[in-house]
């Protein structure tokens, strides 16, 4: 059980990370997407601004909560953020189907679908789960191992911006016109 | 820790024993997620190279074929719902972008086509901008939100498919007998008037030479004469 909560703490600390550094280099485009969800009166510099933000936010929740896996508040914080993937899910399923969800910038294609509203589910329960005690010996980390773990939040990080960024350059594509 | 037990033995057992570290479980989880990302990551970042190199990073059936009759097409302006047509052959030769405000290279041939617009370059030409994106997006660019060109969404899917658009920008030059003149991805301003030089009528030399140089300046010339000069 404790390999499955902290499996469940350690993957989304890492999808946190991916989607934030992927949305980093496409911030138009998730832009574009939190226009779906904001009132008419955003500008554009407010939309960017703010897609600039959940990026950012989406990076630093993932890389605190893999180098403090002990913090609660940071557990509290991803288990909000993915009830959020899961309501954003849901009104895009409902008012925006097929629309590019953009979770992972240009990196993938997917849209808001019933598939969609299934994942941000799973990630949700994974939060649940993230949130359950386990034995502080197994989560207790020195400074070089919380270190290490940043320096590898740093890559997979770098890592996720550039394939997105490479991904968007080669692949221009609207989904709406295939 | 077996390191600190170590500590209390003495120097020399610790020489003999050797230093044991134990990894918190977590850290050892945490680490085979960051491998997998990166992982993962690696293989987006190859299959994206491997694309590029072999040259198959775009679709190579982009846009409807040079000199085939391009196909009629069904349109809503934003805001309105009634169904425009776009119908080639009915004697004006047309520009169709197929762009999206989420594309920085079709905002780039928004401003591109604007400018060739003010500038007179598509006089005579119906510049029509379809897009896939909601209407709500196109507040998004200043590109899209400024332009005096005529906007659009297809209205149904079936003209649509014959355009071939598998890609954005797409830019289709058809002249007024409907055929397809040139189609391809194009952003800058030479390759736009390029495009619109194709779909005009060509005006005979013989045409040009017996108008009288006093009458010709006291009217507006012929649209086609005008890009037959710019050539």
């Amino acid at each position: 059980m404790a390999l499955m909560v902290l499996g469940a703490k350690a993957g989304l600390a890492v999808l946190l990370l991916t989607a934030g550094g992927a949305k980093l280099a496409d911030l138009s485009g998730f832009a574009a997407t939190m226009r779906l969800f904001v009132p008419d009166f955003a500008t554009q510099p407010v939309l960017r601004a703010a897609a600039l933000g959940i990026a950012l936010g989406e990076l630093a929740v993932g890389a605190a909560s893999l180098s403090s896996p002990g913090l609660g508040w940071v557990n509290a914080a991803v288990l909000a953020i993915c009830c959020g993937f899961l309501a954003v899910s849901a009104v895009g399923y409902a008012w925006h189907r097929d629309r590019p969800c953009r979770c992972f910038g240009a990196m993938s294609k997917r849209t808001f679908n019933a598939a969609g509203l299934g994942r941000s589910a799973l990630l949700a329960a994974c939060a649940g789960l993230a949130e359950m005690p386990v034995r502080p010996s197994l989560i207790q980390l020195g400074v070089a191992g919380r270190l290490a773990l940043l320096a590898g939040a740093v890559l997979v990080a770098g890592a996720a911006c550039t394939a997105a960024a490479a991904v968007a350059a080669g692949r221009d594509t609207a989904p709406g016109w295939a | 820790m077996h390191g600190r037990g170590g500590g209390r033995r003495g120097p020399g057992h610790r020489a003999g024993v050797g230093l044991m570290i134990r990894i918190p479980l977590y850290l050892a989880v945490a680490q085979w997620a960051l491998l997998a990302a990166l992982g993962v990551l690696v293989v987006v970042m190859f299959r994206q190279l491997g694309r590029l190199l072999s040259g198959s990073g775009r679709p190579a059936s982009l846009g409807p074929a040079v000199g085939s009759q391009a196909g009629a097409l069904g349109y809503a302006r934003p805001g309105d719902d009634t169904v425009r047509r776009l119908s080639p052959g009915d004697g004006q030769p047309a520009l169709v972008a197929f762009v999206d405000p989420t594309c920085p290279s079709c905002e780039q041939l928004v401003g591109v086509l604007d400018e060739a617009m003010a500038a007179g370059d598509l006089a005579g030409l119906r510049v029509l901008l379809l897009i896939s994106d909601p209407p709500s997006y196109l507040q998004i660019s200043d590109a899209f939100r400024s332009t005096r060109l005529e906007v659009g969404r297809p209205a149904d899917r079936e003209g649509l498919s014959s355009y071939r658009v598998t890609a954005t920008p797409l830019l289709v030059a058809i002249d007024g007998a409907g055929v397809v003149r040139a189609a391809g991805p194009v952003t800058r301003a030479a390759e736009v008037r390029g495009f619109a030089r194709s779909c005009l009528p060509e005006v005979p030399e013989s045409t040009m030479a017996v108008i009288p140089a006093a009458s010709a300046r006291g009217r507006q010339p012929d649209e086609s004469q005008k890009a037959r000069r710019e050539t």
